[in-house]
């Protein structure tokens, strides 16, 4: 079967620096992968460089063993695939259930239909469940900015799932989200892997967090792959341990 | 005196309403390509001259008028987006704010050259009713109520469309908008041919009241810019507050204070706000972490 989600020999550099070097990943359908290593490895680079953000130096990616190398964000968030950022990234001014809605309204209907049709796009409904499921529902008409950091990014990951994606790439989820939050959110994406067969590439410095929820993990250090396994596997990795975990 | 006061602030109310359509276009602009154009008093100037020019060429009012909106959206609208906003923005707000006066002068001195240097009237509604002791103008009404239904229209637009809302989202957060498949680069085009019919709006309201000059921009531009300040900048509603409370003051000071330092109520005003309340009527203050 082919992986929904294949990188070869990725590369990408900014002056002298090589951020992203060689990078070779693959990610089945329905497969929940971590992507752990210290801070400037690369890791973000390589979302940037997988879903068009950054146009790679070198190398390709295949969605569905198909050439998506250099395809713009929009045009992959069609193909099924979107993302969450490191840093918060909802639309401040506007209501909760309106960035959800915005989240999910451009796969909807044809050109003429977005230009002409309802204004919620017929996803309201789709979108108190998407509240309900993220526990969000008392806050649907606040403003997105008023909420607190926490809410805020279940927000954003909650609207990275309004287009029903098939591959979720997830930067840091857990950074900022309080323990009692965290557990929620684990089993919450555990949830929509088993229930919606979604696949997510999860870059994450908590390890508790990423090692429980991942089922293959790999490690970047210095823009390369320096382990790729199971998660407890990579934990016990030397290079691993030596570069990123310590003792 | 009360009836007096009245009149003034009717009259001021509809001043404030064109400095709103305007200051709203600066927001607008503001919000949605980072872009201050400083030739905004200069665009409203433009279309002005266009419908004189039309009229007198023997078209009727109504088509110089619609011949004036086409003609803004061409040259103000897609235009100054395209072969300036969009090659400039790369280079910088700085330079791109230079190009834009730049902009300015060059509609002032091409007008001049064109209709020479003096005023002309501009068609007007004639005749007014009676309220109680005072005399209102029609002119007055159409200013007021034009202005009014126009940012009412805009801001029922912005809130509740679907294309208002990618507008929006496009103002706050580009980045997103591009990836969740908002066609950002339309949205910015649209709100730049909002902003040129904003300002054919505003020269067809407030050119019957000031004559049609080719430097009437720099004095327009200047309230409209302070009135976008004073209300905030990055809200339209802002805008809308700012131009009204900008019109009714510069009218009482006028009558109450000396004239020749009608002109300095909106430098006073901005000067206070920047002081006492920089985040404006309806803005919001931010912090930010050092």
């Amino acid at each position: 079967m082919t992986p929904l989600l294949q990188a070869h020999d990725l590369r990408r550099h900014f002056g002298g620096v090589q951020a992203v070097n060689g990078i070779s990943v693959t990610v089945n359908a329905g497969e929940i992968l971590g992507v752990i290593g210290p801070n400037g490895s690369g890791k973000s680079t390589l979302f940037n460089c997988l879903l068009g953000q950054i146009a790679p130096s070198g190398g390709q990616v295949l969605l569905d063993g198909r050439d998506v190398t250099g395809w713009r964000p929009c045009d992959l968030n069609r193909l099924g695939v979107s993302r969450t950022f490191q840093l918060l990234q909802v639309f401040p001014q506007l209501s909760v259930l309106e960035n959800l809605i915005l989240a999910g309204q451009e796969h909807v209907g044809s050109r003429i239909g977005r230009l002409f049709g309802p204004r919620d796009a017929g996803l309201t409904a789709s979108a108190e469940r998407m509240l309900a499921r993220f526990r969000l529902q008392p806050l649907a008409h606040a403003r997105a900015g008023g909420l607190s950091y926490g809410q805020q990014k279940l927000l954003d990951i909650a609207m990275a799932f309004m287009a029903g994606p098939r591959l979720v790439l997830l930067d840091e989820p857990a950074g900022g989200v309080n323990l009692t939050m965290l557990g929620g959110l684990r089993d919450l994406l555990r949830a929509m892997n088993e229930e919606q067969g979604a696949t997510f590439v999860v870059i994450e410095h908590n390890m508790d967090f990423v090692m429980s929820l991942s089922h293959r993990v790999i490690c970047i250090a210095e823009g390369r792959i320096i382990a790729d396994g199971p998660p407890a596997e990579v934990r016990e990795d030397a290079r691993v341990i030596e570069s990123y975990l310590g003792t | 005196m009360l009836w007096d006061n009245i009149d003034l602030l009717i009259a001021g109310l509809a001043t404030g309403a064109t400095y709103a359509l305007v200051a709203t276009g600066f927001t607008l602009l503001w919000q949605t390509s980072a872009t201050v154009n400083f030739a905004q008093g200069d665009f409203v100037t433009l279309p002005a001259f266009a419908i004189i020019g039309l009229h007198a060429a023997g078209l009727p009012l109504p088509l110089a008028l619609l011949g004036g909106l086409v003609i803004a959206l061409i040259v103000l609208g897609a235009m100054f987006k395209l072969l300036l906003v969009d090659p400039m923005l790369s280079h910088g707000l700085l330079p791109l704010g230079i190009a834009a006066i730049a902009l300015g002068v060059a509609l002032q001195e091409g007008t001049k050259a064109v209709f020479g240097a003096e005023a002309f009237p501009f068609p007007s509604v004639a005749g007014g009713f009676d309220l109680g002791p005072l005399f209102v103008n029609w002119q007055d009404v159409l200013v007021l109520g034009a202005a009014l239904i126009a940012v009412a229209a805009l801001q029922m637009f912005l809130a509740r469309t679907r294309t208002g809302r990618c507008m929006q989202a496009t103002a706050q957060n580009p980045t997103v908008a591009l990836i969740l498949g908002i066609p950002v680069k339309r949205m910015v085009m649209l709100t730049f041919l909002l902003n040129a019919s904003l300002v054919t709006l505003a020269a067809v309201l407030i050119s019957p009241a000031i004559l049609v000059k080719f430097d009437n921009g720099g004095s327009i531009g200047l309230s409209a810019f302070c009135a976008a300040i004073i209300g905030g900048f990055n809200q339209v509603r802002g805008a809308i507050a700012g131009g009204l409370l900008l019109g009714v003051l510069e009218n009482f000071a006028a009558t109450y204070g000396p004239d020749q330092y009608r002109a300095a109520v909106p430098m006073l005003l901005l000067i206070g706000f920047v002081l006492f309340r920089p985040q404006g009527l309806l803005g919001r203050a931010t912090e930010r972490a050092v």
